[in-house]
């Protein structure tokens, strides 16, 4: 991954969005406007929306406790292999995500609670996440490759017998 | 806190079967709405409750949550759910969560209801 990282990246856009629920939608339909020329295939696209809306969901759930004035950042940048969506909110410390792997069957029985499937989620639909923060930012930092029309994620499901319709 | 973009309406198809349309976004805000159509959708004693994907335009995690939340009750009542309509995008979400093994995922209404009936 390191020569990847390594090749020059050019910024598509750099978006924000007030922390006002709801919003994550508006977030994941302007990158999905900022990233079209880049011939995703539709299924790669859905996934990359999917990610980019739990992202900035918790980066103002969490991160900005719905503080209007604390806005998320966006910046979508691609190089010849990758492309990449950096989401920042203005939070302290580590960010918040549910670390339990999410168990249907123990959430059925009562073990976990329903919810946390975000982490989750956004793992499941990108090919890289990478969490970084300092003193008053977090980012999430989301990862598709574009030299493959397969993405990693979804050839990691096909070798687990869990090929999508 | 924002008003649920959802409506779901509750039609009974036969003494065993209720079908709820989703029409709108399953997030957090839909909490109520899904509960309120799933208490309206199993009155009378009904087996298998079918939810209609057709008109879903967004879910997230929360509303994922919600699901495993209906599940569980609907699990307490010895029911059973099923849904038809979802997306290629959702129903490879159903997969990753493996909601897919809880609730049965049909091609049409039909198709649904007539699972519902025999077993």
């Amino acid at each position: 991954m390191t020569a990847r990282r390594n090749e020059a990246y050019r910024t598509l856009a750099e978006l924000s969005v007030p922390s006002e629920p709801g919003n994550e939608r508006l977030a994941m339909e302007e990158v999905a406007g900022t990233v079209e020329g880049l011939g995703l295939p539709e299924r790669t696209l859905e996934r990359l929306k999917t990610a980019v809306a739990e992202a900035t969901m918790n980066a103002m759930e969490h991160g900005n406790h719905y503080r209007e004035e604390a806005p998320v950042f966006i910046e979508v940048s691609a190089s010849e292999a990758e492309l990449s969506v950096k989401i920042t909110d203005e939070g302290s410390g580590p960010p918040a995500f549910t670390q339990e792997t999410p168990d249907l069957e123990a959430k059925l029985e009562g073990m976990q609670t329903p919810r946390g499937w975000g982490l989750f989620l956004i793992k499941s639909m990108v090919d890289e996440m990478n969490v970084t923060g300092d003193e008053g930012h977090h980012t999430v930092e989301l990862i598709l490759h574009l030299d493959d029309k397969t993405s990693t994620s979804e050839r990691k499901e096909a070798s687990d017998g869990r090929t999508a319709p | 806190m924002p008003q649920a973009q959802v409506t779901m309406e509750v039609r009974k198809v036969n003494d065993g079967v209720s079908v709820i349309d989703v029409k709108g976004e399953l997030t957090a805000f839909a909490e109520g709405v899904l509960m309120d159509a799933y208490n309206q959708a199993s009155d009378g004693g009904v087996r298998a409750i079918v939810l209609n994907f057709e008109g879903l335009e967004y879910m997230n995690s929360s509303g994922i949550g919600l699901l495993v939340t209906l599940l569980i009750r609907v699990n307490r009542e010895k029911q059973r759910l099923l849904t038809y309509g979802l997306s290629d995008h959702y129903q490879n979400i159903f997969q990753i969560t493996r909601l897919d093994d809880a609730i049965g995922i049909y091609g049409s209404e039909e198709e649904a209801v007539r699972a519902a009936d025999t077993t």
